[in-house]
This record gives structure tokens, C-alpha cells and sequence, in this order.
């Protein structure tokens, strides 16, 4: 405590700065590995953008529209409602609401149960072992040995098109609607886009994905995956626009977009609303990050090495200011290594695999390389694609659509790619992250049984395909 | 026009021989400084040398698949203006060595006037090896750097045996260390005692030149890396020494009395003791009475290095094989200390997760072989060292006291020593004082 000084001051060995799933992670390896931890963020409740406007209430969303969706199509399966499904917006929000808290007082209550400090505010560095925390324009100065910088990021705004909260919104306000947009228009088909607009379309509006690509999603799909999407996408009636951009919004009650295509050929979109889900930028301008003599990149990320350091040896950075991918599983990595490293153990970010999910129709999940990408390094690639078609359990749950694909390297038999589309990909995916980090031969994956009847059996057909050993599916010669 | 020779350099983590693996320039090439000259593999990887000059090479000695040794001419160079002076290996170029991570650093100084830059990124990072986490976790643990290792698994996956094996390395014979000079050059002189360029085919030196005929079923499992190390650190300290062995008698039965009650006073403390320590002590307090046990010999300058540092080896025995873990200054740790420090380095032994720092650096090594038996045995020295002390077991015998026949906690002492530079009479005085201070707690304890 410094004498003298009429501000309020606290002092640590760590500071951790933000609490999303790489700051909240942080704090309490931190305190598990014995140093006096400080964990400070701007909003109330614990979890950043994951728990409280990301992850978790999007996939509750999702979730709740694809219920729905199928009780609609259950009547095949002989399932008959007497009446029809309604949607209860106001309750649906509530549920959302109810497991977002319970998950992020389940954080705060880590945090307690470590011994970690959790302190709302703003902050900003002063110099190179001081930051200065805004709580409701006091400040108070908090001094520490090391700090972990893991302020997450912010949805990028259109200028021509500002957030208003009403008409032009972004992802966060998309979760909380108290109805569902009769007309709603999508700008941007990255995932945050497409999973939001495909669970309106699912709850009842008319959806528009405008997209500046010729692709969806970034255009990283393996194609076989993205022709299903967009097959599934015609299904649904959500209507995609290829290589369009938004130009303009005039607001209202029934307001619209105009788009405009990349000969320049414009068209208006009547819309109640338009999110916008351009992509996230870091939230590192606010940091005051050159008194520690730290500097963001144009794009705002903070370089760090494999042990998350930073050009500054006793700052640390994670989560997704440090590098794409934007996703909190990387972040929790990020998190432990960091930690690891601030209590001296020998530790590094060292993973060869951020597998992705997208909690799209069909769900999209891949790890590891695709096939362009394995064939661009060089390699001599040998492909297995199982469709879903000719897997029992996927049509027990009237679920034919999708496929899984791997990716091998013929020379040396490795698994280097897995990708799949349809139900339960997201957990799919985790047998082929853990054979690719474990570096897995494909016979590896060949010669395990897989249980039956289950989705995880289509992996080894997939595998077995690429052996040449797959008796369930007769695929054309390679 | 000058003449300038290059010895081969100390490649790293201690390493002292390397096989040619390919010369990347020929005798009458132009070649620039830093320029790739030769791929050498050693027991680690295989690294690329770049030349230390620019100039003309004249001469290039050595064939792809021999063994050189560090300090060996390997080129020689026609360069322009005065020569520099020839490359040694104590300030050669460290071949492509992996950037340190930096230490954790506590707090930085106040407001930088600029902004702080990453270093760059290596080419190759750990997770381009073909490894499984627990295996580059490992690496990590263990200090090797695994993005310059060479796989033994399929497809040249690296497994946790290889990491092993590139640590233990230098369990057996330690390895030049920058910061001990006097340590350094007997090491050299380590690496220097087979200068002869043996083809690497020829395997451990211990093999003799005699088949192996079988006369009924066997089972055919290959050599570990460690046994190998095992094996030529015992033929070339075989080789370079004249062991002798001596033994001696003590009586421990006053010291374990002591160490009883201390044992007591410290477990309601909860802390451990084990006697271990007392002996370490004792034979420091001996050490130093009597330096020559505590030294070493280079004999290129035909000159004796005595040691002024306590870095006590233990032997430990694991399921692998022999392994040295160091207390390093013993001399400046208490009982407390040591006995923990043993518990850590015997455990993290057996675990095969000691760091290469940790199993070098010796100065003088104890065998406590009496806890598995035995009476007594007659240890070999931790070559460059020149004894060994073996503690054997202790356990209850009639002795005579003051004319009675009674019961006494006695065990025998056994030390090897170079009889080049030791002779019986002073490994007789050493053990001697060593049995009385054992025998004397009274007199030990003013030692400590
Ligand atoms: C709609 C949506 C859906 C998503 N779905 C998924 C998904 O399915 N799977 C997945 O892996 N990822 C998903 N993500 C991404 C995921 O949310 C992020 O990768 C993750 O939250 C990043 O964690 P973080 O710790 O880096 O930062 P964040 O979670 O962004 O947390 C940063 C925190 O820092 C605080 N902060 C910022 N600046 C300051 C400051 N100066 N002082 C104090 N506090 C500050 C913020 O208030 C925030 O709480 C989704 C994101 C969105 C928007």
C-alpha cells in the first residue's frame, strides 16, 4: 500500500484481466499452483463472452429451435400433436437466461473455493506492475508481479450501419429477442451468423445470410461438407446471397438492407431486424498497453511465444486476442499453459489441433488439416469419406444427411485431417482430435471397435475406407 | 592469406562425439561465413554446423559415418588477413541451438522508453514433431529440446524412450559445464581418452570380438541406450584407472542414537530423515582433510585439478539401470536438506524425469548398496572422479568394548581409488578418520 496515496490500492503476485474462459481458467490454476490471484472484469457476472453472450446461451437457442424443428417432422415417426407447437419467446429467453446463470455462478464459485479475489471493473495499465480499475468512476490501484491480459473481443461494427440495439443489432442482442423477427437478415456467413440465422429460421423467420464470399463459413469446409450445407441451407428456405455486401440500412418497425453484388447490381431486403456478425475484434485498445511497452497489431491481437508470453516477460496474453482461432477451448489451453509457466513450471502451448464445431444445420465439426490444405503441404493424400447414408444409427434418427471424412497421408499411414457433418459432429469430433494429437496412424483408428449402432461408428468407416477395408459402403474405386 | 583450422565444436547439451553424417561443402569450395559446411548426428540429433569463417576450405578431414570428437580438426580454411584465433570449443558457435525460454522474471523495470518485440519464432516447433502431448510434456520436464531429435518410432515418431535416452546421455559420464571451468577440462580429458576413430558399427566398447553361440532357445532383446552409457562409462573408467579397493570397519552404534532422537524431533515436525545424509556429511568432512579423493587428473597437462566444490553423486539404482543424480554443495546444505533433496533426485531417477543439469557436475560419488544386502563390494569409479566410497550394511554384531563382548551397530566402508595417484596408505587414513568421526557423533558434529 502505498502512503499517501488517497486511492483505494490492492496488491498480487498474479493479476488476470478478463473473465472468460482463458482469464477464469487462469485465476484459478493460478491459485491451485499457490500464487495470490486478482481476477478483474468490467462486467458482473463471471465467464466473458463465452458463458454470458456466446457459447453457451447460443447453443440453449439452438438447441431450443431444433426441438422444435423436429416435433414438426416427428408425425413420420408417428409422433401426433394434437394441435401445433408454439414458441414462447419470453420463456424460451428465461430457460437461456437460467442456464446461463447457473453456469456462471458456478464460476464465481471456483474462483471463491480457490481463494481467488474477483474484483469488477475496468482496467488499464498505469506502468509495468500497476493497472488502475475503474469501478463506477473510482479507481483503484491494483499492483502485481505478473498479469495475464485475456480481454476477449467485441463484435465489429459496420460503420455505414451502427449498432442500434433495435434494428441493427449483433450476436449479443440476436440472444435476447423477446419475439422471433418475422423478417431477418443476416450480414455475414461465418458461424456466428449462420448458427443464429438457422436457428431463427428454425423458430419461424424468414431468414437472409448475405455473404461477401463465394462460400459459407469462410470457405474452409471441405467440399463434400459444403455442398450439404448449402443443400441443407435450400431445405430449411434460409436464402443465402453469395458475394453480396450490405451497403446500407434504413431502420424501422419493417425497415430493410440494401445489398449490393459484385457486379454493383443492388437489392433491398425488407427486415424487422439485421444482425450483423462480421467477425470480433480484440479488446486491446483500452489497455493503455504502451506504458508497459506492449503493442497490439493492426488488427489489434497481442503477439505472445509458446508460453504465452509476451515481448514483455512478465505479461502473459490468451484467449482470443493472441491468435486465431477464436474459440474458448483454445483458450482454456492457453489459460493452464500460462499459469504453468507464471509458477515456473515448464509448460508450452504446444497443440497441433483446435478442432472447430459449428452448431449449424448439419452440425459441422473438424480437426487437423483438410484435404486442400494436406495436399498444398505436400503430402501424398489419401482420402476416406463415409456418408451418413449408409449408417444404421444415423437413420434411426432420421438423420441421413452428413458424412464423415479423414484425411491420411499414404506415405506414412498418419491421420492428418478429420471432418465431419451431422448429427452430433461436436462430439464426434473429439475421437478425431485426440488421434490426431496423439498421432495416430490410420490403422490406428482401423483396427478399434467402435460400438454399435452409433454415429462414432461412421470415423471408422471413414477410416476403413481409406484402408480399403470397409465392408459397409462400397465407395468408387480409388 | 592466413591458415585457420576447425576443431569441432561442442554441439550442445554436452554432447562430446558425433558421426559425420555429410559435408555440405567441398575441399576448394569459397564459402561464407555461416554458410552450412557439415551435418554431424550425435546421441541427440542431427545438427548442421555452419562455417565459422570465410574463406577457402583446403582440406576437409573425415568421412561421411566416422565418429570425430569435439576438439578434433575437422577443416581447414585459407581466409583472408590475420588468422583468428582457431575455434575451441568452449567459445565455437553453438550450432543452431534452440532459443532458451526466457526465466520467469519477477517485475520489470519502471515505464520502457520502447516497445519490447518477441523474438522469433524457431522454424520448427514442438508441435511439428511427431510426438504425443505426454511425450513433448516430457521433453519439456525433462530439459531436451525434442524439436532436434531424431525419432526412433514409426514413421519416425519420437516416443518417450527417445527423450529418455537423450537426457540420460550424460548420466554416466558428465559433460563439460560453462560455468565450472576446472569440471570442464577433465571432462574434455574424458572425451579425449579415445581419440581413436572408431567406426560406429563396432558397438559398446565392452563388446569383445568373440561370437556369441547359442545352445537352446533365447530370447533377443537389444541394448537400452542407458545400459550402453553404463556400459562405456565403466570400460573407460576400467580403462583409465587403477582400481584398488580397501576396506574398513565402523561402528555407528553412538551415530544412530543420534539419529534416532533427531529422527523423532523431526517427524513431529513432519519431516523425514534418513542417514543417508550423516554419511554425506562425514565423508565431506574426510574430503577435505584429504583433497586427492575429491579430485581429478588431466592428463594432457599431466596436472591434478583439486576440486573446490562438494557435488556429492548417489548412485541410485532403477529399473533401467545405474543412474548419478548430483547434490550439488553438499558441503553448504544441512542434514535436512540433503535428505530431502535425495528423496526428490531418487524418485525423479526412478521416473527417468531427472534434468541433464542434475546428473552432472560430480565431484565424488557414494554407492549406499548396504540397505539390498551384501557385505562388502568393491565399487568402480565414477569415472573422471578418482574414488568411490560404498556404504554396506549396517546391522547388529558382537564387538568388544572396553574388554566386554557386546552388541554394536557396526557396517563395513569400502573405497575404491586410483592407485595412479592414491596410494593404500592414504586410503587407509582416509577411511580410518572417516570410520571415527562415524563412531564419534561428538566429533563428527564439529565437522559439519
Ligand atoms: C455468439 C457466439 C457464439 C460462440 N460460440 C462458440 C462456440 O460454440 N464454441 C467456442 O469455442 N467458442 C464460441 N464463441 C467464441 C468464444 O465465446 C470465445 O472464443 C471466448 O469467449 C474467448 O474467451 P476469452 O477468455 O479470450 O475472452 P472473452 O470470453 O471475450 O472474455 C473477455 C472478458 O474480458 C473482459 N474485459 C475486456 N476488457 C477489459 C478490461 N479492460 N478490464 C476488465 N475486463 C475487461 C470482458 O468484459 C470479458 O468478460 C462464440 C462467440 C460468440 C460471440
Amino acid at each position: 500500500m502505498v502512503v499517501g496515496n488517497l486511492n483505494a490500492s490492492e496488491g498480487c503476485d498474479a493479476l488476470v484481466i478478463g473473465a472468460g474462459p482463458g482469464g477464469y481458467v487462469c485465476a484459478i490454476r493460478l491459485a491451485q499452483l499457490g500464487k495470490d490471484v486478482i481476477l478483474v472484469d468490467a462486467r458482473a457476472s463471471l465467464g466473458g463472452v463465452c458463458l454470458n453472450e456466446g457459447c453457451i446461451p447460443s447453443k440453449a437457442l439452438i438447441h431450443a429451435a431444433e426441438t422444435f424443428e423436429h416435433l414438426q417432422h416427428a408425425d413420420s415417426m408417428g409422433i401426433v400433436l394434437e394441435g401445433t407447437a408454439r414458441i414462447d419467446m419470453p420463456k424460451l429467453k428465461s430457460w437461456k437466461d437460467s442456464v446461463v446463470k447457473r453456469l456462471t455462478g458456478g464460476v464465481a464459485t471456483m474462483e471463491k473455493m480457490n481463494g481467488v479475489r474477483v474484483m469488477q471493473g475496468t482496467a488499464r495499465f498505469l506502468g509495468p506492475n500497476q493497472v488502475e480499475l475503474m469501478q463506477d468512476g473510482r479507481p483503484i490501484m491494483i499492483d502485481f508481479e505478473q498479469a495475464v491480459i485475456a480481454t476477449g473481443t467485441t463484435a465489429i461494427e459496420l460503420p455505414f450501419m451502427p449498432f442500434d440495439g433495435e434494428f441493427v443489432i449483433g450476436s449479443r442482442e440476436a440472444l435476447d429477442l423477446e419475439e422471433v423477427p418475422e423478417k431477418l437478415v443476416v450480414i455475414g456467413g461465418g458461424y456466428i451468423g449462420l448458427e443464429l440465422g438457422t436457428a431463427y429460421k428454425k423458430l419461424g423467420a424468414d431468414v437472409t445470410v448475405v455473404e461477401m464470399m463465394d462460400q459459407l463459413l469462410g470457405g474452409s469446409l471441405e467440399p463434400e461438407i459444403n455442398s450439404l450445407l448449402n443443400k441443407r441451407c435450400k431445405q430449411l428456405g434460409i436464402q443465402v446471397l453469395l458475394q453480396h455486401k450490405a451497403i446500407s440500412a434504413k431502420p424501422g418497425k419493417l425497415g430493410e438492407v440494401v445489398v449490393e453484388d459484385k457486379d454493383g447490381k443492388q437489392k433491398t431486403l425488407p427486415a424487422n431486424k439485421v444482425l450483423v456478425a462480421v467477425g470480433r475484434r480484440p479488446n486491446t485498445s483500452k489497455l493503455d498497453l504502451a506504458t508497459v511497452g506492449l503493442q497490439a497489431d493492426a488488427q489489434g491481437f497481442i503477439q505472445v511465444d509458446i508460453e504465452r508470453r509476451t515481448a514483455v516477460p512478465h505479461i502473459f496474453a490468451i484467449g482470443d486476442i493472441t491468435e486465431q482461432p477464436m474459440l474458448a477451448h483454445k483458450a482454456y489451453r492457453e489459460a493452464k499453459v500460462a499459469a504453468e509457466v507464471i509458477a515456473g513450471h515448464p509448460a508450452a502451448y504446444d497443440v497441433r489441433v483446435v478442432p472447430a464445431v459449428m452448431f449449424t444445420d448439419p452440425e459441422i465439426a473438424s480437426a487437423g488439416m483438410t484435404e486442400a490444405q494436406a495436399r498444398e503441404a505436400g503430402y501424398n493424400v489419401q482420402i476416406g469419406v463415409f456418408p451418413l447414408k449408409a449408417s444404421g444409427r444415423a437413420m434411426t434418427l432420421g438423420a441421413p444427411e452428413g458424412l464423415t471424412k479423414v484425411v491420411v497421408d499414404m506415405d506414412s499411414q498418419r491421420l492428418l485431417g478429420v471432418h465431419i457433418a451431422g448429427p452430433q459432429a461436436g462430439e464426434l469430433i473429439g475421437e478425431g482430435t485426440l488421434a490426431l494429437e496423439l498421432d495416430a496412424f490410420i490403422d490406428d483408428i482401423g483396427h478399434t471397435i467402435h460400438a454399435h449402432p452409433t454415429l462414432s461408428e461412421a470415423v471408422l468407416e471413414a477410416a476403413e475406407i481409406a484402408l480399403g477395408t470397409c465392408a459397409h459402403f462400397a465407395s468408387p474405386k480409388r | 592469406m592466413a591458415q585457420y583450422t576447425f576443431l569441432l565444436p561442442d554441439v550442445g547439451e554436452g554432447i562430446h562425439e558425433g558421426q559425420l553424417v555429410e559435408w555440405l561443402a567441398s575441399a576448394g569450395d569459397t564459402i561464407k561465413e555461416d554458410q552450412p559446411l557439415v551435418r554431424i548426428e550425435t546421441d541427440k540429433a542431427v545438427v548442421e554446423l555452419p562455417s565459422p569463417v570465410s574463406g577457402k576450405i583446403t582440406q576437409l578431414k573425415g568421412e561421411p559415418g566416422e565418429i570425430i570428437h569435439v576438439g578434433d580438426p575437422i577443416a581447414f580454411f585459407e581466409i583472408e588477413g590475420a588468422a583468428p584465433a582457431p575455434s575451441h570449443h568452449h567459445d565455437a558457435p553453438a550450432a543452431q541451438a534452440a532459443p532458451a525460454a526466457p526465466a520467469p522474471q519477477a517485475a520489470a523495470p519502471a515505464a520502457p522508453a520502447h516497445t519490447a518485440t518477441l523474438a522469433a519464432t524457431p522454424a520448427k516447433r514442438p508441435q511439428d514433431v511427431l510426438a504425443t502431448p505426454h511425450t513433448r510434456a516430457l521433453a519439456r520436464q525433462m530439459g531436451v529440446d525434442i524439436t532436434r531429435l531424431q525419432g526412433t518410432g514409426r514413421a519416425g515418431r519420437i516416443t518417450d524412450e527417445d527423450i529418455q535416452a537423450a537426457a540420460s546421455g550424460q548420466i554416466a559420464a558428465p559433460a563439460p559445464q560453462a560455468a565450472a571451468p576446472v569440471h570442464q577440462q577433465v571432462a574434455d580429458q574424458a572425451a579425449q581418452a579415445h581419440t581413436a576413430r572408431t567406426p560406429v558399427a563396432a558397438a559398446p566398447p565392452a563388446a569383445a570380438n568373440v561370437e556369441v553361440t547359442v545352445h537352446g532357445p533365447v530370447e533377443r532383446v537389444p541394448q537400452t541406450f542407458l545400459r550402453r552409457k553404463i556400459a562405456e562409462q565403466m570400460v573407460l573408467s576400467r580403462q583409465q584407472l587403477v582400481h584398488v579397493t580397501h576396506i574398513e570397519e565402523a561402528d555407528v552404534t553412538e551415530l544412530f542414537k543420534h539419529y534416532d532422537e533427531s529422527k523423532k524431533a523431526l517427524a513431529k515436525r513432519d519431516i523425514k530423515l534418513t542417514p543417508l545424509p550423516y554419511f554425506i556429511k562425514a565423508t565431506i568432512a574426510c574430503l577435505k582433510e584429504f583433497p586427492i579423493f575429491n579430485a581429478s587428473y588431466d592428463a594432457q597437462k599431466g596436472e591434478i585439478l583439486f576440486k573446490k566444490y562438494y557435488n556429492i553423486g548417489i548412485a541410485v539404482d532403477t529399473p533401467e539401470g545405474l543412474v548419478v543424480p548430483v547434490i550439488k554443495d553438499a558441503d553448504r546444505k544441512d542434514i535436512v536438506t540433503i535428505a530431502q533433496e535425495i528423496r526428490d533426485l531418487a524418485k525423479r531417477a526412478r521416473e527417468r524425469t531427472l534434468k541433464i543439469d542434475e546428473m552432472r557436475g560430480g565431484s565424488y560419488t557414494i554407492t549406499n548398496i548396504g540397505p539390498v544386502g551384501g557385505v562388502f563390494a568393491t565399487p568402480i569409479i565414477n569415472y573422471p572422479e578418482l574414488a568411490i566410497l560404498g556404504l554396506h550394511k549396517i546391522e547388529d554384531r558382537p564387538a568388544v568394548v572396553d574388554g566386554e563382548i557386546c552388541v554394536r551397530k557396526r557396517m563395513y566402508l569400502s573405497t575404491s581409488f586410483d592407485h595412479q595417484l592414491i596410494d593404500g596408505a592414504d586410503a587407509a587414513r582416509f577411511m580410518r578418520t572417516l570410520a571415527e568421526m562415524l563412531a564419534e557423533p561428538a566429533y563428527l558434529f564439529t565437522r559439519f
